[in-house]
């Protein structure tokens, strides 16, 4: 096997379609985050719910996609949605197959809300329970003592997380290579069986991946630090 | 003494922790009338601070009554928000919201809870803060304010809830002793002006001199009551004696 310039030339030639695969990573990673972000603030809800029935419902669902291998929950979920639903032939962008992103959106969603739930959870048990105290003792509800009290003070324990989720699911999402969907991953394997070239198009790959998640990783411990510091205000 | 003088009756109240292996508080029965200044004192771990919190039931009791203005606030169908917004509390680490101005703390509440128009919240609480000498660190966050500042202002902020009574548990405890008194006179001011109180302390000097009545816990039990004289100048139970031997 050899590693060439020469290859890495004829490789380049697909740039555009390296192109789309960056773009289709970066938008199926923001929309689950997003959507994640959403279930695991849910399920951290029902877990410290009075209402048994939804604790169980919570801690059963995290230890299902904790336990079960994310390429599974992948396809399963392929499956599962494009034999419920027929989606239109629809193209975003001309290129982004709506009919595959969006069973990967959900799947991804699906098992990083999972992850997250715990750490939201953990930033809310983390205030301290004098806050809590103080809001109920001026007449606030529980609701509103989440809402005004808890919640704002969590959030700053808990966007460093998401942000880290984030990166996480930036390099997880290649799994959605598996259903077909056009992301960095699937269009290396593309370029390997156009160019019969098979190392330097994951080499290619491997930048992309790098350069979105390195500086983003920086940028994130960067705003980490600024936070910290403006707490000892 | 008529009855509608009272405020809160207290009937028989119990709570246990761990089944009934801990009997932090073992039938308790107290009345506390309006305009009181009840100073409640006791060794560590008599049950000082889950009376008090029971009061406004952060501490839900296993079993006796507590009836505010003629409500068992203990019974089912009871709109407990509604209750704890006539009693205001302040705590032994202040508690004020990190998140927020010194004077969003003091208006948050009477703005989400009472529906009041942020006006009329603002223009109360920097009354209330000018009154504690603070006004000039409305716009600071908790964490720039001493001890002292900081517990001041949580004064304030149950103040700014027009509460019919306040609970102290240990107001001072967690200060440095030079900031003591600005607390305990803020305390002495709301005294004069009338304010029903019961204040879990061991600042004898306070008990003494501002405190009507005077109620000395043990093991969950109220093991002696009276004015302040009675229960410094001739105290009954050996326990009491003991105990005031110690702190005194
Ligand atoms: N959540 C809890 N779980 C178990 N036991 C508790 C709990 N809260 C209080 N207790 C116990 O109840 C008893 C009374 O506690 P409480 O805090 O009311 O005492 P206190 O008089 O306020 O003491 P201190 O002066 O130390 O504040 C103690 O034995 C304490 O250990
Ligand atoms: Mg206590």
């Amino acid at each position: 096997m050899q590693i060439s310039l020469d290859n890495f030339s004829r490789v380049m030639k697909y740039a555009p379609l390296f192109g789309r695969g960056l773009v289709v990573t970066v938008l199926l990673s923001l929309v689950t985050v997003l959507l994640g972000f959403i279930l695991a603030f849910i399920l951290a809800m029902m877990s410290l719910s009075s209402v048994k029935i939804l604790r169980a419902v919570s801690t059963v669902y995290v230890q299902i996609v904790r336990c079960t291998p994310m390429m599974v929950q992948v396809l399963i979920m392929y499956y599962l949605l494009t034999g419920i639903i027929s989606f239109p032939r629809v193209f975003l962008f001309g290129y982004i197959e709506v009919g595959r992103f969006i069973p990967a959106a959900i799947s991804l969603a699906l098992n990083s809300g999972g992850y997250m739930s715990d750490v939201i959870r953990g930033g809310i048990e983390g205030i301290d329970q004098g806050q809590t105290e103080a809001a109920r003792s001026l007449g606030m509800t529980k609701g509103q003592t989440m809402r005004y009290i808890i919640i704002p003070q969590a959030i700053k324990n808990i966007l460093p997380s998401f942000a880290n989720e984030f990166v996480t699911i930036i390099k997880e999402s290649s799994v959605c290579s598996v259903i077909g969907v056009a992301e960095i991953t699937k269009q290396a394997q593309n370029v390997q069986s156009a160019t019969f070239i098979s190392l330097e198009p994951l080499f290619v790959a491997t930048f992309l991946y790098f350069c979105l998640c390195f500086p983003t990783s920086r940028i994130i411990a960067y705003f980490e630090r600024r936070m910290r510091a403006s707490d000892q205000r | 003494m008529t009855s509608d003088n009272i405020m809160i009756q207290v009937r028989d109240l119990k709570k246990y922790y761990n089944g009934d292996r801990i009997k932090a508080l073992d039938g308790i029965s107290i009345d506390v009338n309006r305009g009181d200044v009840m100073v409640v004192i006791g060794p560590s771990g008599s049950g000082k601070s889950t009376f008090l919190r029971s009061l406004n039931l952060l501490e839900i009791p296993t079993s006796g009554q507590i009836i505010v203005d003629g409500v068992d606030i203990t019974g089912e169908k009871i709109d407990l928000d509604k209750f704890r917004q006539k009693m205001g509390m302040v705590f032994q680490h202040f508690n004020l919201f990190p998140h927020k101005t010194i004077l969003e703390n003091l208006t948050i509440a009477p703005i989400i809870v009472k529906k009041e128009n942020e006006e009329t919240a603002v223009k109360r609480a920097m009354e209330l803060l000018d009154r504690v000498g603070l006004a000039d660190r409305a716009k600071a966050y908790p964490v720039q304010l001493s001890g002292g500042q900081k517990q001041r202002v949580a004064i304030v902020r149950a103040l700014c809830m027009d509460p019919e009574i306040m609970l102290f548990d240990e107001p001072t405890s967690a200060l440095d002793p030079e900031m003591v008194g600005e607390v305990l006179d803020v305390m002495k001011e709301l005294a004069r002006d009338g304010m029903t109180m019961v204040t879990v302390t061991h600042e004898m000097g306070f008990a003494r001199e501002v405190g009507n009545r005077v109620v000395f816990m043990d093991g969950g039990s109220i093991v002696e009551q009276g004015t302040p004289e009675k229960i410094f100048e001739s105290p009954e139970s050996p326990r009491l004696q003991d105990f005031l031997r110690k702190v005194l």
